[in-house]
């Protein structure tokens, strides 16, 4: 069982998003809710052991870790019905079931106090797998256990299993309305320092690019929780479906997200999915081709993030890396064909220092599913225009910071004892030079960014957040 | 043809040669006797009277009584009295009748005219008599037997014609008239037994003569049909030869007749070792000797025997549906053998394309190979190099194959291919030289980089194997699938080469907690990227662009095919087109890939080791200062990017130049290379 990959669900909203992609994965490999194969599902073909295991009596379970500061969620999965999919032993709700309060400080400090306990059942799973090749940890930045605790278990992997990979689902708050959780800004800008340094690759999840296409693409007036979550899982099955359903490139990962990722810190990847459809909803079924589907995966309607950029800035944006993902029988022809014709119409803007161009993978579509569209398609772009998300996020933690509002919830707290804000402000630098290095990017001579003089490397600024841990890295 | 199977025939029984009047052979016989007896003869006739007198002592009337009388004996090939019969050995035995000179005149003449249907009588007397014995053949045996029959009619004539003698009504003018009708026939047959018995005609060429001799005597309608019934005749034998094989593909040949020849030496089993595919294209070949009418059709003839024996070889009694239609006969009305060949080849043709694409699943097994020689399923590569890291990097001769071969059982077992229970056929192999080298012996091409055998790894030559039974080994054979093997390996250097670079993109991911601004780390990460983009770009160009289109277009071709001929020529065009495109053809491009990729190799091995360094640097001396002063790291990674860059630079004209050529090279051109900004 080679490759095999740990998820941890972290959080209220982890949690919602892990239960709705372990369904969606039962579905397309024909496991039934009990995790047992269904008759239909043994024609093979397909890799179940990447995200599950087979107990004694063969049925399938997922390699999932369930965990909460609060019971709320985690007892409706433990009520519904996939209860028995989960491996109970994987599951793990806070004694007191009081949450982290959408207090960061909160959540880090209570995963500190129970690291043990869930390094515990992380080193189960890892030991129960023959190579593992790392965790996708499900949360939201915003809140605080999502946020919180799932940044103190980023640290504490990257601490333990320092080789393996980290990728991220995170779902990004939508930052249109005004939140019920006033310190969101606070809470994003802490989880974000650990998504840029701890995490080798972080899918954002804009839920108000979400909320958006719920209500433009898919015409729902109020779209719900579900039905959000249920796109954040279509991502997620179809962006790991070549290690699913193994074809000529991209069996690993690694070998998907390192073509994604061009220098280490920027690892964020946004994502488009099309034909979008909901559960019982009837769409407009259209004509799809491979034309059609790249194309519209381009059109930022069809994106999962908001773009805040401005105008001008907008046209400034450019694509450092895309790999588009077409699922169902492709003619491998109309592959060329259609990249040409993007090519032709100049329809992507490229990064200009280095060599750029759409990767096209081909996979098989689950036998299991039937979906009314010939052809879907899912992008996981690199795009600087990310760069603005970060921006936001940061001028709402200023406003926030200026008036020195709420930080009383998080001075209980160790890390912020005695008025030690300092973790803030150094997070402030490095999204800020996240941001920064975003924008530089969008510049052709990137390559030589901070290079006054390429013969002699000899500067004195630019680092003021390098800590570095040697410990850390190797 | 080495080496054909030997004509082995019995010999004429000893009591068929003691007894010469059994047969016709007396006449060959009396050759010696009658020779001895002739000279004296005729001395004796001339010198001084014998026992009887001279012909010409008598009156006319009666010299006519005697010599119809000595005519009759001179017909069925016995000398009369004064009717003698003179052989001459020569280059051509010949043979001649002579009369005695005292006789009148004309009747001597009348007798003269008579005398070639005695030497044809004679003559073909003879040839039924040589051609009947065994070593002639089954043509030459029917043939022999209808002349026969003809003769007996000729014999009957001439018992009639002594019939009339005796009642007396006969004249020698109405022998003369009497004898018209057979002149011709037996002249033309003659005439055909000179040049069959001269040349030793045997099999087709005895068909070939006939037919021949029938159209150019197409005027004379008596003698043509007679000489198409004798055609039929002696086709007859051959025919039920034609039959067995294009009906149940069985050659039933004693003689060595038939014009398709079988190779015995060529085992079947041979498809799987020999790398020439001999077998299908030799085991049955044609001979030169094809009889005028199945010139056209011969290759059919030759496929349809061709498959049904292979269905016979795989254990199925096939036999195409006879019926009373289906009798092979030449002069049925408008070629009515054509329509049967045509009919039995295309049963044939179709019951062996559906054996191999039903029972034996070809394209099942097609796609199996497709899994793992040309990385259709990936899955499974990934593990077995995660696995089998450590043998593969071993020098050539060290690398133990049964490790290697329980690595990749292991691999299989655990991957998407454990569904597929085909994956039990992969066999792993390990070859000596590497990948260029392997080409360069098949097509000389300069190698100037002799290679040291110390410096390749299993990496450079590992390969797998896929064993093929028969008969889909007639599609899949030995050729076929080391051309697989030389596409596999190109991909799995590549595969390799990317994996490498991963480890170098993971390396650098380690490094997040520095910030690599304005470092000689951004320039090695955008270095890394732009060869993993080289890389990547490359195993797409090769899997999407070269492979499976092609094998698209084939495997839509297979599904109409109807002849496991045309099932073989697919099969192989796809393989040719998957080795240009995979540029396994064009050393230019090759080398500079493998050039290209060697780079990538040295720099995602220095990897650690550079980015190790620097950060040592940055931790020890000046915290504060997290530069990178080491400017030997600097150099190096400098160098690296200097070197791929110029690499890929100088890939762009070797490509646009092949292209003209091949136009496959601008796609890749515009993958690698992007396309060029205005």
């Amino acid at each position: 069982m080679p490759r095999e990959i740990i998820t941890l669900q972290v959080g209220q909203c982890g949690n919602q998003i892990g239960m709705e992609f372990w369904k969606q994965l039962c579905l397309e490999h024909g496991i039934s809710k009990d995790g047992i194969l269904e008759d239909f599902a043994t024609q093979g073909g397909d890799r179940k052991d990447v995200f599950f295991y087979q107990a004694d009596d063969q049925h399938y379970i997922p390699r999932a870790l369930l965990i909460d500061l609060e019971p709320r969620v985690i007892n409706g999965i433990q009520n519904g019905d996939y209860r028995n999919l989960y491996n109970h032993e994987n599951i793990f709700v806070a004694d007191h079931g009081g949450g982290a309060g959408n207090n960061w400080a909160s959540g880090y400090h209570q995963g500190k106090g129970v690291e043990e306990e869930i390094m515990d059942m992380i080193d189960r799973e890892a030991d129960g797998s023959d190579s593992l090749e790392g965790f996708v940890l499900c949360h939201s930045i915003a809140g605080g256990t999502g946020s919180g605790m799932g940044s103190y278990l980023l640290e504490t992997l990257n601490d333990r299993y320092s080789k393996k990979l980290v990728q991220t689902y995170s779902v990004f708050p939508n930052q249109m309305e005004t939140s019920d959780v006033v310190v969101q800004p606070y809470n994003s800008l802490l989880t974000l320092k650990r998504l840029t340094l701890n995490a080798d690759c972080v899918v954002v999840l804009d839920n108000t690019a979400l909320g958006r296409i719920a209500v433009e693409r898919l015409h729902l007036t109020n779209p719900t929780f579900a039905q959000t979550n249920s796109l954040v899982s279509t991502v997620m099955s179809a962006s790991t479906t070549t290690l699913r359903y193994p074809g000529y490139m991209n069996n690993d990962l690694v070998g998907l997200l390192a073509s994604l990722i061009p220098t280490p810190r920027c690892h964020f990847l946004m994502t488009g999915y099309t034909p979008l459809t909901v559960e019982r909803q009837a769409n407009v079924i259209r004509k799809t081709t491979v034309l059609d589907v790249m194309r519209r995966l381009l059109q930022t309607k069809n994106i999962m993030v908001s773009s805040y950029a401005r105008n001008k800035e907008a046209s400034q944006a450019k694509y450092i890396s895309i790999l588009n993902i077409i699922q169902g029988e492709v003619d491998p022809t109309q592959v060329h064909e259609s990249l040409q014709r993007i090519r032709e119409r100049k329809l992507v803007n490229f990064i200009e220092w280095g060599p750029a161009s759409i990767q096209v993978a081909l996979s098989k579509k689950s036998p299991y599913v039937q979906t009314a569209h010939r052809v879907s398609g899912l992008m996981l772009a690199s795009h600087t225009s990310i760069r603005h998300l970060f921006s936001k996020c940061l001028s709402q933690y200023d406003k926030l910071r200026k008036k020195q509002a709420f930080l009383d919830n998080y001075r209980k707290f160790p890390m912020f004892a005695d008025n030690d804000l300092s973790e803030f402000d150094e997070s402030r630098d490095i999204i800020e030079s996240l941001v920064d290095e975003y924008k530089a990017c969008e510049s052709p001579d990137y390559i030589k960014w901070g290079m006054e003089d390429p013969e002699q490397l000899m500067t004195g600024e630019g680092n003021a957040s390098g800590v570095v841990d040697p410990k850390l890295a190797f | 043809m080495e080496s054909m199977t030997p004509i082995s025939c019995p010999t004429t029984p000893r009591w068929n040669q003691d007894r010469p009047f059994l047969t016709g052979r007396f006449h060959q016989e009396t050759r010696a006797s009658s020779k001895f007896a002739d000279s004296k003869r005729f001395t004796l006739d001339s010198s001084s009277s014998g026992v009887e007198q001279a012909i010409g002592c008598y009156d006319t009337p009666v010299q006519e009584l005697i010599v119809i009388d000595d005519l009759l004996s001179a017909l069925v090939g016995i000398e009369g009295r004064y009717i003698s019969i003179k052989r001459f050995h020569g280059k051509e035995d010949s043979i001649a009748f002579q009369v005695d000179p005292s006789m009148d005149l004309a009747l001597q003449e009348l007798a003269k005219r008579i005398f070639p249907l005695c030497e044809y009588y004679l003559l073909i007397d003879q040839f039924v008599e040589s051609s009947s014995q065994f070593k002639n053949g089954l043509v030459n045996h029917a043939f022999a037997a209808a002349l026969r029959a003809l003769l007996l009619d000729y014999q009957a004539m001439v018992a009639q014609l002594e019939h009339q003698f005796r009642l007396g009504r006969l004249s020698i003018q109405g022998l003369w008239f009497y004898c018209q009708p057979m002149m011709g026939s037996m002249r033309a047959l003659a005439a055909v037994i000179q040049q069959a018995s001269t040349k030793q005609f045997v099999g087709s060429g005895v068909l070939n003569l006939l037919q021949s001799q029938a159209k150019a005597m197409a005027g004379d309608n008596s003698v043509r049909s007679l000489l198409e019934k004798m055609t039929e005749c002696a086709s007859n034998a051959y025919l039920s030869i034609l039959e067995r094989w294009v009906y149940e593909g069985i050659i039933d040949d004693p003689y060595g007749e038939f014009f398709i020849a079988e190779n015995r030496s060529l085992k079947k089993e041979s498809l799987s070792q020999d790398s020439t595919a001999k077998y299908w294209s030799q085991r049955y070949s044609l001979k030169d000797t094809i009889p005028g009418f199945l010139a056209n059709i011969a290759a059919t003839i030759l496929t349809t025997g061709k498959y049904l024996n292979v269905m016979r070889e795989c254990g199925h009694n096939v036999q195409v549906p006879i019926s009373e239609r289906s009798k092979l006969t030449i002069f049925g009305s408008n070629h009515h053998y054509l329509e049967c060949i045509k009919a039995a080849h295309e049963f044939a043709s179709i019951e062996l394309v559906n054996l191999i694409k039903d029972k034996y699943d070809l394209v099942g097994r097609l796609r199996s190979i497709k899994h793992y020689l040309l990385l259709d399923q990936g899955d499974f590569l990934v593990h077995f190099m995660d696995i089998a890291r450590e043998e593969l990097n071993k020098k050539v001769h060290e690398i133990s194959v049964e490790k290697l071969q329980s690595l990749l059982d292991l691999a299989l077992r655990t991957t998407a291919a454990a569904a597929d229970p085909r994956h039990e056929d992969l066999t792993c192999c390990v070859d000596r030289a590497s990948l260029l080298t392997t080409l360069g012996m098949h097509k000389d091409t300069d190698s100037n980089s002799i290679e040291d055998p110390m410096s390749i790894t299993g990496l450079e030559t590992f390969s797998l194997s896929y064993k093929v039974q028969w008969p889909l080994s007639i599609v899949i054979s030995k050729k076929a699938l080391s051309k697989y093997q030389l596409i596999f390996r190109f991909l799995f250097h590549c595969k390799h080469v990317e994996r490498q670079l991963c480890g170098a993109w993971q390396i650098h991911q380690g490094i997040r907690s520095m910030n690599s601004k304005g470092t000689a780390i951004l320039r090695s990460s955008l270095l890394c990227r732009s060869m993993l983009k080289f890389i990547s770009s490359l195993l797409h160009y090769l899997t999407f662009e070269v492979l499976e289109p092609n094998w698209h277009v084939m495997h839509d071709r297979l599904q109409s095919t109807r002849s496991v001929d045309e099932v073989i020529q697919h099969h192989d065009f796809f393989l040719d087109k998957c080795l240009r495109g995979c540029l396994l053809l064009l050393p230019d491009v090759l080398k500079k890939m493998e050039k290209l990729k060697s780079v990538c190799l040295q720099y995602a091995a220095a990897t650690q080791w550079l980015i190790s360094s620097s950060i040592d640097i940055n931790s020890q001396s000046h915290p504060q200062k997290t530069m990178i002063r080491d400017t030997t790291v600097t150099e190096s990674i400098f160098n690296f990017e200097r070197e791929f860059n110029s690499e890929l630079q100088s890939l762009g004209p070797v490509l646009s130049k092949g292209s003209q050529a091949e136009p496959y090279l601008t796609h890749l051109s515009q993958w690698i290379l992007g396309v060029s900004k205005e």
